[in-house]
Order: structure tokens, then C-alpha cells, then sequence
């Protein structure tokens, strides 16, 4: 047993570019490797949105914010948005012409899993897939949307059943964390929001990390899966929403056309490495953009 | 009876056993005029007496230790080890005042606390400060970093790192020129090079790492500091025989409190923290709590109190109960803010 070199070069963990500088910066330089990230909204939130871009981005070389590797990406809800995948893949291929292949659908391998038992085995095998290494570039990334609905109908509020239930998120993180370790990868994974209701130091409102409590929509929110859970992730991002209405409603309009527009924050909540950060971000054609907001 | 083979003279020895004195050592911290006083004898003739003893002690004990088993010390003995082993500070006066002072040698701390209060902060502050160099008052000693969660960030360490070689440079220039120290020759990357860092992903690493330290610290005696970040993220996982997991967290807690006593170096063990519904209300407390309380000398939780991190001495034999601020900085663990003004420069 011997210990790890600390001064191997570089210095620094390596990380997966988000895509804009403003938002690389809130993140210390992008998504870390050798850790999980995980990546909390409501929905809307933005979180597939950010993750389908990571996928892609993983491609690029190292020296271009990228991870140089291929990505997996398991989703446990909804079908997988491939069509917006396919929208940010041809931009990302006309931009990056020379940095990514000539299909970058090519490189992203994607699963749909139900429950906790089958993420379990499922990530048995995905050890054996990347220690066999037959694809064209190394997996480097892997994607999780979202974790919440593993450990949906089949664990009720007993006591018994959410000890079960921690001990589950125990063992998958676990295991998540020995790949990431194992093979250097970067593990995101997304999960949802519950309403708070009730004083705010009660069971649901104990504070971790630099917000005092999240706010999404005009709702006192907290992640899903409660206490446990955020032990097992080694950060944790916010991703809130806002309507905000814009103009003046005029007198003659109905008060259901008061435009509004959507405002966007990413939230450093906790993160080792990282200062609390926060900032504005918005959803184009082209991915997920940090806006720099003037203070005047 | 040991008294009985001293060469002294049977006048003596009947004086000696008459007045309760019958084995060497009742007579090992026993000042001459005691004895003389006891034995109404002149002072002299007891200094003799006490002489002869404590060389006939030593011929059966060829080690320091002057007491009935080998190894055995005076409490007085104990005080004075204890005061001159400086304690590793945590960088934030407010936090070592609870301590004592610092974190203390042989002596086993569990540390617990929510995410992202900055128990791995104050782990990687820990280690860099247990090398502070002797004539800056520290241990001038290095550190074994066991990483269970992949919480380390190599990037963090050399930040902090950074910020304690700036604040003894600091510190230097604002001692009197007298009295100034050789310049601070550490770099930030000798810094890194003395953090003996581990990265383990199961329980049975953790068990068989931990086994190994012995022989490890056996080859690296400098090191004076042991910290686990976290103790028990491997332990929560299902354990299909409980029993087991009793038998595996017993073990292994043992075998720290003997790391700490027979090498003289501190450990600090980083826990987790759970809910439990006491009375009515919910009062979080340490992950595993039970299983460790009889290893650690100290336990200390970390928590929020409103937008200040605090610090609480849980259970501690020889600290008081208190509650300390303190912040997370990016030059690493420092004081509170709003204690600011409060800080006397050393």
C-alpha cells in the first residue's frame, strides 16, 4: 500500500468545460473528474440542458476544456431528448469542425434503467465496458438524469424502508465513486427538488451548504432524497428558475398577458474545491450561456 | 518482599516494613524528608535509603519508567509529556481556544458534520499544519491523508498551502529583528510531498490500509497526524451480517486509539452526520454515533448557525462544552468574520 504522489503534474484535477467562461468560472474551470456532481432543479430547470451539452463537449481534446472521450449517459424518466442532442451535435460539429468527429451522436452511449436493484447491475457492467476500452475514444463522462426517480414507488416512509433506501444510496454512490477513481471519469448526475413546508430549521430544512435555502419558482425548495443522499455526493450545483415579469401591463390587455421572462441561476450550494459562486445563465439554440449581469 | 532485599540494614528494613513500605514501589516518588518524617529518621539516612531503592529499581527496569509495570507512568509524568507536545492548530484561534489549544497528540478526535460545512477543509488545513516548523511553533511533522470520498482536491490543498507559507512569512517579518527566524525555506510543494495521501473506494481497503499503518508510521515517524475523511461513507452501505459491521467499526476503532498512544500523533476521524427525533424535535447527530464513543477522546460537531459556521465540543473528558465560530476562507479554515476585529496579530 503506497501512497499517492500529490505533485503529479498538473496541479490540478481536470475538468469538463461547461462551454462559457462565466459559468467555467463559477465551477472552479468546469465539471471535476474523479468526483460526483450532481445537479439539482426543479424541472424546466435546465439539467438535461446542461448535461446533453457536457456530453458533447467531453469530445473535445483537453485542451479545448474537453475530456478527449466518449460519454454514457443512463436516463431513468422521460424518453431521452435526442432530437435536441441531435440540434447541439450539428452546431457543436460546424463550430469545432477539426476537434470532433463527424458524428458526435456516435460517441455517446445511452441506457434507460428503472429502478435501483437494475443501476446496481447495471453498473457492474459498465465496469467491464470500460475496462474493455473497445470504443473509439475512452469513456470519460458519465451522466445520470436523474437519480431521484431510481428510488421512486418501491420504498414507502417506514423507517425500515428508508434505511433500506440510505443504504441503497451508500452503495451506488459507492460504486459510482470507484469508477470515477478507477478509470479518472467525470460522474453528473441530476436530481429534483420538494417543497419545503414548515420552520426552517425542521427535518427538511437542515442547511448544507452556502444558500440558505433554495428558492425555485417562488417555492421554498430542498433536493430530493434528503440528508443521506447529499453525503454522497462530493458537490452540489443549483440550477433555479424565476418568472419575471418584464414591461408594464397595459390597461387595455388582459392581466394573463403580462409578459414574463424566464430567469436562470446556477448555484455553487457545496463543492470542495469551489467558493460559493453563483450566476445567471440562459438556454439558446446553441446550449447553455452564462450572462454576465452588470451591477450598476 | 521486594523491601526485604535492598541492602540496607535490618534496623532499617524493620522501620521501612513497620511503617507500610514493603515494596519498591511505594518508594518510588517519595521525596527524602517524606521518609524521614515517616520513618523518624534524619533526612539523610532516608535520601540513602531512597538512593539504594531507586538504583535496585532500575536494575530490574533497565527503561525510564520507575513504576511497578514496565511502562506505567505518574500522572505527574503524563502532565508533563502532554504540556510539552504543542498541539496542531486548526488555523482559527476561536476553534483552538475550544480545543484546548489545538488538536492534541494521542489523543483520538471525531469530527462530524452536514455537507459542505467544511469538514474536508479543515482535514486538508490539518495536514498542512502539522508541518508548521518547529521554531514557528508547530510540530514540524507530516501527514497521512486516508480519502474515502474523493472529497480531496489536489488544486485546494496547494491553495491552503500556499496561504500558510504567506502567513509565516508573514509572521516572521513582524517579529523584531532579533528575534526572527531563519526565513521560511518550506515551498508550497514540499508542503504537498508531505501529505502521505491514500485514496480508498471499499470498506475492506479501509480495513486493510488501516491494518497497515502500524508498519507505514513504523517507516515514517514524522508523521504526526492521521486523518480519515470520512470514517464512515463505506460502513453505511448494507451489511448483511450486522454483527460483522459491530466487529469491523470495533476493530478498527481500537486500532486507531493504539496508532495515536504508541507513536505519540493525533487522529482526526471525519464523520457524518444523521437525523434523529429526540422529544418531539430533530437534533442531528453523528453517523454511527455509538460505535465510536469509546475510542474517541474528544468528538466535536460541526453545524450552521445561521449564516456561521460554529463548532461544539459533544463529548470531551477534559474540554468543556463551548461553541466557537469559524469560516471557510479561501486561504482555508480561518476565523469568523465577525470576530474580525477582535484578532490580535501574534
Amino acid at each position: 500500500m503506497t501512497p499517492q504522489n500529490l505533485l503529479v503534474l498538473p496541479l490540478s484535477t481536470p475538468k469538463l468545460s461547461i462551454g462559457c467562461p462565466i459559468l467555467d468560472g463559477c465551477m472552479g474551470g468546469g465539471i471535476p473528474c474523479n468526483s460526483i456532481t450532481e445537479l439539482v432543479g426543479e424541472s424546466g430547470s435546465g439539467k438535461t440542458q446542461v448535461c446533453l451539452q457536457l456530453t458533447i463537449r467531453a469530445q473535445l481534446p483537453p485542451s479545448h476544456g474537453g475530456l478527449g472521450g466518449s460519454s454514457l449517459y443512463i436516463h431513468t424518466e422521460f424518453s431521452f431528448p435526442i432530437r435536441r442532442l441531435q440540434q447541439l451535435a450539428n452546431h457543436y460539429q460546424a463550430s469545432h469542425a477539426n476537434l470532433i468527429g463527424l458524428n458526435p451522436l456516435e460517441d455517446i452511449y445511452v441506457h434507460a434503467i428503472h429502478d435501483a436493484q437494475q443501476m446496481v447491475h447495471v453498473l457492474r457492467d459498465i465496469e467491464a465496458f470500460m475496462g474493455i476500452g473497445h470504443t473509439r475514444l475512452p469513456v470519460k463522462l458519465i451522466v445520470i438524469d436523474s437519480i431521484a426517480a431510481l428510488f421512486g414507488s418501491q420504498y414507502d416512509r417506514t423507517p425500515a424502508d428508508l434505511k433500506r433506501r440510505s443504504e441503497m444510496f451508500f452503495k451506488i454512490s459507492g460504486k459510482l465513486k470507484a469508477l470515477a477513481n478507477k478509470f479518472g471519469v467525470a460522474v453528473v448526475l441530476t436530481n429534483q427538488v420538494v417543497d419545503v413546508i414548515g420552520p426552517a430549521d425542521g427535518i427538511d430544512g437542515v442547511r448544507l451548504g452556502n444558500l440558505e435555502c433554495l428558492h425555485t419558482s417562488a417555492r421554498r425548495v430542498s433536493p430530493a432524497l434528503g440528508l443521506a443522499w447529499a453525503h454522497c455526493v462530493n458537490s452540489r450545483v443549483f440550477l433555479s428558475r424565476h418568472e419575471e415579469s418584464v414591461g408594464v401591463n397595459s390597461p387595455y390587455a388582459h392581466s394573463t398577458s403580462i409578459p414574463s421572462q424566464t430567469q436562470r441561476r446556477l448555484n455553487v450550494v457545496f463543492a470542495p474545491h469551489l467558493a460559493p459562486a453563483s450566476s445567471q445563465f440562459v438556454i439558446t439554440k446553441e446550449g447553455v450561456v452564462g450572462v454576465s449581469t452588470v451591477i450598476g | 518482599m521486594e523491601v526485604g532485599r535492598l541492602p540496607i540494614s535490618a534496623s532499617q528494613r524493620g522501620k521501612l516494613i513497620s511503617a507500610g513500605y514493603t515494596t519498591l514501589a511505594s518508594l518510588s516518588s517519595l521525596s527524602p524528608s517524606d521518609l524521614a518524617r515517616d520513618l523518624k529518621i534524619p533526612e539523610s539516612e532516608a535520601f540513602e535509603i531512597l538512593k539504594v531503592a531507586s538504583h535496585d529499581c532500575r536494575l530490574d527496569q533497565p527503561d525510564k519508567s520507575n513504576g511497578i509495570f514496565a511502562g506505567a507512568q505518574t500522572a505527574w509524568e503524563m502532565l508533563h509529556e502532554e504540556q510539552s507536545f504543542p498541539r496542531i492548530t486548526t488555523s482559527c484561534a476561536d476553534l483552538d481556544n475550544i480545543l484546548g489549544g489545538g488538536i492534541n497528540c494521542k489523543e483520538v478526535t471525531e469530527i462530524g458534520g452536514v455537507p459542505g460545512i467544511g469538514k474536508t477543509q479543515l482535514g486538508i488545513q490539518l495536514s498542512v499544519n502539522v508541518q508548521i516548523p518547529v521554531d514557528f511553533g508547530g510540530l514540524g511533522g507530516k501527514a497521512v491523508y486516508i480519502d474515502t470520498e474523493g472529497s480531496f482536491m489536489v488544486e485546494r490543498a496547494l491553495q491552503i498551502a500556499e496561504a500558510s507559507v504567506v502567513d509565516m512569512s508573514h509572521y516572521n517579518e513582524l517579529l523584531r529583528k532579533e528575534l526572527r527566524t531563519c526565513q521560511v525555506e518550506i515551498q508550497p510543494t514540499d508542503i504537498l510531498k508531505n501529505i502521505f495521501y491514500f485514496r480508498i473506494c471499499s470498506y475492506t481497503e479501509q480495513i486493510a490500509l488501516i491494518n497497515h499503518l502500524d508498519k507505514f508510521i513504523l517507516e515514517h515517524k514524522d508523521v504526526k497526524i492521521v486523518i480519515i475523511d470520512s470514517v464512515t461513507f463505506h460502513f453505511r452501505q448494507d451489511f448483511e451480517d450486522l454483527a460483522l459491521r459491530t466487529r469491523l467499526l470495533g476493530g478498527m476503532a481500537l486500532k486507531l486509539m493504539n496508532l495515536a498512544n504508541k507513536y505519540n500523533l493525533a487522529v482526526v476521524i471525519f464523520n457524518q452526520v444523521t437525523t434523529k427525533h429526540k422529544e418531539g424535535s430533530f437534533q442531528l447527530s453523528l453517523a454511527l454515533g455509538d460505535s465510536w464513543s469509546h475510542c474517541c477522546t474528544n468528538r466535536v460537531i460541526l453545524y450552521w448557525n445561521g449564516d456561521e459556521r460554529n463548532a461544539h465540543i459533544d463529548k470531551s473528558p477534559s474540554l468543556k462544552s463551548a461553541s466557537a465560530p469559524f469560516s471557510v476562507t479561501r486561504k482555508g479554515i480561518r476565523n469568523s468574520a465577525s470576530n474580525h476585529k477582535r484578532i490580535k496579530l501574534m
